[in-house]
């Protein structure tokens, strides 16, 4: 269960409202619209980082859901496992990023791979290694190094956000994930 | 635009209010907020109200409002206004039953301060006054209010009422000029339908659209308006919640007065309450 109240339509504050125009924007928006001017600034940094940019779409979902699973974060796996099959990964890619263990035998583009290395770093904490970062140098441009890195720190910070506070996965997502037998 | 000029331009309102607490002696029928002597007292403590007043000062905000709640529920109040008169004149909103001796002596002080008490009266009649308020409230506010006056200690009366006729409000204005206080300083205002209002279906609907902005400040946050903070079923209204972020002030200030330039124009309040 949640620890923190829905806001409810009738309750969205003054900053908020904007992002509850088209209807309801979700549970993280939803809990950060307690904190508007968090929300304020937090919906555009989660917008550029985990949405339509320089890095494709593919590659952002393997960060998320990859990063996701390694993290434990049973609210971001399941919203975006829905998001990469969308994004075109394979149902046996998806279910190789959800699993503990590695991920990288499923994948054969050795950006891929790399990239698989680099998120199981990153987001495994403590040091990096040196060899990791050559290998990334091998196959990724340093913009995309940098902006693949924020992407797994966002999702990092939204995972542990979710999960401390229990969001709900959306029923429409729990739908998706029963009919694709991914529950 | 700094907040100074957006002040000096009359773009936004120059007082700021704090709430200074949420509890209360009575339980008005039409209460915003509402209060009783045993809800969630929801205090901003009298530091946090002294710096929130050196600071509204220095972004070039004209004026503080105190309400609640009952403010002299509050131990320290009559010191505390003293204080804020020091930095920025004040009006304080109590619902003047209090003032027994003891507290006449320690309001004192407060005379020739930029200090003004405001003290709700309804109606004229005791009985009708007091069903909305509490019993013997008339009697409480017609002696507290010319010993306030005899003291030296500028007092303003506020009728709140969902309607007055003619003949009601001339009884009412001969009432306070009676007690020493001039008509320039008696406020009527509409009931407005949120917090206890809202349950009893009593006053006037506002919204943002309605309601002047007017920066207010409680313990959980800054809000759109002094009518804005309200609790409902005991849980505080958010709709008109600006930040929860009170100091620095800049911080709200800011983000009202970006709220304020956003509105279409022409959209203005239309409800004419202070
Ligand atoms: S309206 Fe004022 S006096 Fe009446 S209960 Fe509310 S805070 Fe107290």
């Amino acid at each position: 269960m949640s620890v923190v109240e829905r806001i409810g339509p009738d309750q969205v504050p003054l900053l908020a409202r904007r992002y509850f125009a088209a209807g309801d924007p979700g549970p993280i928006v939803g809990a950060l619209a307690q904190v508007p001017e968090l929300l304020v600034v937090a919906v555009p940094l989660l917008g550029a980082a985990l949405g339509p940019s320089a890095i494709d779409w593919r590659t952002k979902e393997i960060v998320i859901v990859r990063t996701s699973a390694l993290a434990g974060c049973r609210y971001c796996v399941q919203a975006h496992t829905v998001v990469a099959l969308d994004a075109g990964l394979s149902r046996q890619e998806v279910v190789a990023l959800r699993a503990e263990g590695s991920a990288a035998e499923v994948f054969d583009s050795p950006r891929e791979v790399a990239l698989l290395g680099w998120i199981e770093e990153v987001a495994g904490g403590g040091p990096i290694d040196d060899a990791s970062r050559v290998v990334m140098g091998r196959h990724w441009a340093d913009h995309e190094i940098v902006e693949l890195t924020m992407v797994i720190g966002v999702t990092l910070m939204l995972n542990r956000f979710a999960t401390a506070l229990a969001l709900p996965t959306s029923p429409d997502t729990l739908d998706r994930l029963a009919a694709e037998g991914l529950l | 635009m700094s907040i100074g000029a957006a002040v000096a331009h009359g773009r936004l309102p120059g007082r700021v209010w704090m709430y200074s607490n949420y509890h209360c002696n009575l339980a008005c029928t039409y209460c915003l907020t509402e209060s009783a002597p045993a809800v969630a007292r929801r205090e901003l403590p009298p530091t946090a109200m002294i710096e929130i007043g050196r600071q509204a000062r220095d972004l070039g905000f004209t004026d503080l409002g105190v309400t609640g709640g009952e403010t002299f529920l509050m131990p320290a109040m009559p010191e505390l206004l003293a204080e804020l008169a020091t930095i920025l004149p004040v009006v304080a909103l109590t619902n003047g039953t209090l003032f027994n001796h003891r507290l006449l002596a320690r309001v004192e002080p407060l005379a020739g301060l930029p200090v003004a008490l405001q003290i709700s009266l309804d109606h004229p009649d005791p009985e009708t006054n007091d069903e909305m308020r509490a019993p013997r409230n008339f009697r409480k506010v017609a002696t507290a209010v010319p010993e306030l006056v005899r003291r030296g200690v500028t007092v303003r009366i506020a009728t709140t009422v969902e309607s007055l006729d003619k003949t009601t409000l001339e009884r009412l204005c001969t009432l306070h000029r009676g007690w020493g206080v001039p008509d320039c300083d008696h406020v009527i205002r509409p009931i407005v339908r949120r917090g206890r209002a809202a349950t009893y279906g009593l006053g006037v609907r506002a919204g943002q659209p309605e309601l002047p902005a007017e920066l207010t400040i409680t313990a959980e946050g800054a809000f759109w308006s002094p009518f804005a903070p309200t609790v409902r079923d005991g849980k505080p209204d958010t709709d008109l919640l600006i930040t929860r972020t009170t100091r620095p002030l800049s911080v709200p200030a800011h983000a009202l007065l970006r709220l304020i330039e956003a509105r279409p124009p022409g959209e203005d309040s239309t409800l004419n309450i202070r």
